[in-house]
């Protein structure tokens, strides 16, 4: 069976019955259900039981809210193919979280663990959980445990913010107040990459921030911009323009080596993103007169245009499932397409009602985060490519922008 | 080295809540997450920031097109007004500072103003000026002159700037 999905995540009513009565039909491991957006698996919380303690309930709702958030579940009250049950109890400054999920259609435990966190931090241990579940039941990573780093200004002061992937413990990462862009995670969710001013030119650093510290990169002549780690985590990409031009390098971490890797004496290149295996790097040139997304091989000779429609294309990010998203400028507004390698087809995700811009993928694929800025004012929204509708992340007051969404 | 000595050492001090704390909305949001800054392993070339900022003169911005660093016709008497000047002030050091209009990626805007400093650069050391005395430096579309959101306002924006140093 087969349902095509449009973009916009809506299902006329008939579908609706239609895609019912279907699931109902096949002696599938789900059930599945449409409502508006994507199809969805019937999942009861029923059985999963909170003590009395403030903690415990909080992780109670995180975690229901997670489920939903994933994308993959809907909450049944009756009916369900999947039943999670457990409890969550605190005691002293512990919280401990049992879960069991069981696939009512195959009669199979998926899934049967005790998870352990702080009562401090209820929405860690519920995070945890969530994806936990993601993974047993659908077998793709779940994204509750995730971070979003951005830049934030308010009153007219930039500087890098963090915030978890349902937009709560929003968290300021520096106090400099001076233009910052791009960044970018480093390893794990423990450093992060990115070009600030505070000492007066952009200069590529990164900070670690299990240490608390911020080491300089880069601080070439010039522009030092879109540092990015490779999935390998021995080499970075950036833009310098110590040689007269703005062009990609590629530095080797343990011999401190800086390769070339382009040489256009005439066009400016930005905002590098690396292929899931490390080899290639997409990103953008104005060499054919207006930015365009280009793909090259680390050590070819030549890169490979990517885009032709669109006035212009920036800021690409390459999905772990091989798929990349940019931004393109189509008619008078930008709006997020989708590049996908296997189909050689690019889709737009996005319809107008403001500039959608700077996509960065979820570790899982499926899920976007961008900016959004509609009457000057900036925020940032997370998409789902299968077509539930888009999720408004930011909302403090502010401009939100340049987000990167942490790999785990 | 002077810059890269400023900054080394504590800044900050007060580490941030790191895990928990769930702090919500507020103005300060916590303390900066960096409390030690470090040099990187390379050296750092000496910038004119660091020198005394000439203010006694000052030169138009040079103006460009959508998505262009060329440099029009119709601007080359600016540039050849601050060539003049540097050539006949020799302890005068120069940093071109590229914008551009807030249309558009704000990383590629980086690496086109970057680009227009650079065309700007390469025209000055084309009329004579030496190299090793103009420096350059990009703000993209972070420091737009004029706020406004048209194409009076794009214009105004995409330019270069000349900040003179001794």
């Amino acid at each position: 069976m087969h349902l095509e999905l449009n973009s916009r995540g809506r299902f006329a009513a008939g579908a609706v019955a239609l895609a019912m009565g279907l699931a109902a039909c096949m002696h599938a491991a789900d059930v599945e259900i449409v409502k508006a957006g994507s199809i969805k698996t019937a999942l009861s919380l029923k059985g999963m039981r909170a003590d009395s303690q403030a903690a415990s309930k909080t992780f109670r709702k995180v975690l229901e809210a997670d489920l939903v958030r994933s994308g993959w579940f809907e909450i049944a009250v009756g009916g369900a193919s999947v039943d999670v049950s457990g409890f969550c109890q605190g005691s002293g400054d512990r919280l401990t979280g049992q879960c069991r999920v069981v696939n009512n259609i195959a009669g199979k435990t998926l899934l049967s663990e005790q998870l352990r966190g702080q009562v401090a931090n209820p929405r860690q241990l519920a995070h945890r959980t969530a994806d936990a579940i993601v993974k047993a039941v659908k077998g793709v990573p779940g994204i509750a445990s995730t971070q979003i780093v951005m830049v934030g200004a308010r009153v007219g002061r930039q500087d890098l913010y963090l915030c978890d992937a349902d937009g709560a413990r929003l968290r300021r990462a520096t106090h400099d107040g001076a233009v910052c862009l791009s960044p970018s995670w480093g390893k794990g969710v423990l450093e992060i990459l990115y070009t600030s001013f505070h000492n007066g030119y952009p200069d590529a650093y990164r900070i670690d921030l299990g240490g608390g510290r911020r080491i300089r990169l880069a601080a070439y002549p010039g522009l030092n911009t879109g540092a990015v780690l490779s999935p390998d985590g021995r080499r970075i990409a950036m833009t310098l323009s110590k040689d007269g031009n703005p062009d990609l390098y590629v530095k080797d971490l343990r011999s401190g080596v800086l390769s070339r890797i382009t040489r256009t004496a005439y066009a400016a290149e930005a905002s590098p993103s690396w292929s899931p295996d490390g080899r290639q790097l997409v990103f953008v040139s104005d060499r054919a007169g207006r930015p365009q997304l280009y793909v090259q091989a680390l050590y070819g000779k030549t890169a490979k245009r990517l885009t032709y429609e669109g006035r212009e294309n920036a800021a690409p990010d390459w999905a772990a499932d091989g798929r990349i998203a940019y931004s393109s400028r189509r008619g008078g507004t930008y709006e997020i397409c989708i590049y996908d390698p296997v189909a050689r087809r690019h889709t737009q995700l996005t319809r107008g009602d403001g500039d959608w811009e700077d996509p960065s993928w979820a570790p899982d694929s499926r899920h976007i985060v961008c900016t959004r800025t509609s009457g000057y004012r900036s925020h940032l929204y997370i998409l789902d490519v299968m077509g539930d509708p888009p999720l408004r992340l930011t909302s403090s007051e502010g401009d939100w922008y340049s987000p990167d969404w942490s790999s785990q | 080295m002077k810059s890269s000595l400023r900054y080394m050492g504590v800044l900050t001090v007060g580490v941030a809540v790191l895990a928990g704390g769930c702090k919500t909305d507020s103005d300060e949001m916590g303390e900066s997450l960096i409390i030690e800054e470090l040099d990187g392993d390379h050296a750092l070339m000496e910038r004119f920031e660091d020198r005394v900022r000439v203010t006694d003169v000052s030169f138009d911005p040079v103006g460009f097109r959508y998505d262009s660093y060329q440099i029009d016709g119709g601007e080359v008497g600016k540039l050849n007004r601050v060539a003049d000047y540097l050539r006949g002030n020799g302890d005068v050091s120069l940093v071109v500072e590229g914008h551009s209009d807030e249309r558009g990626s704000r990383e590629y805007n980086m690496s086109l103003g970057e680009h227009r400093a650079l065309a700007v650069r390469a025209y000055l050391i084309g009329l004579g000026v030496d190299s090793a005395r103009i420096q350059t430096r990009s703000y993209g579309e972070e420091k737009p002159v004029d706020m406004g959101h048209n194409e009076a306002a794009w214009t105004n924006n995409r330019r270069g700037e000349f900040a003179l140093y001794r």
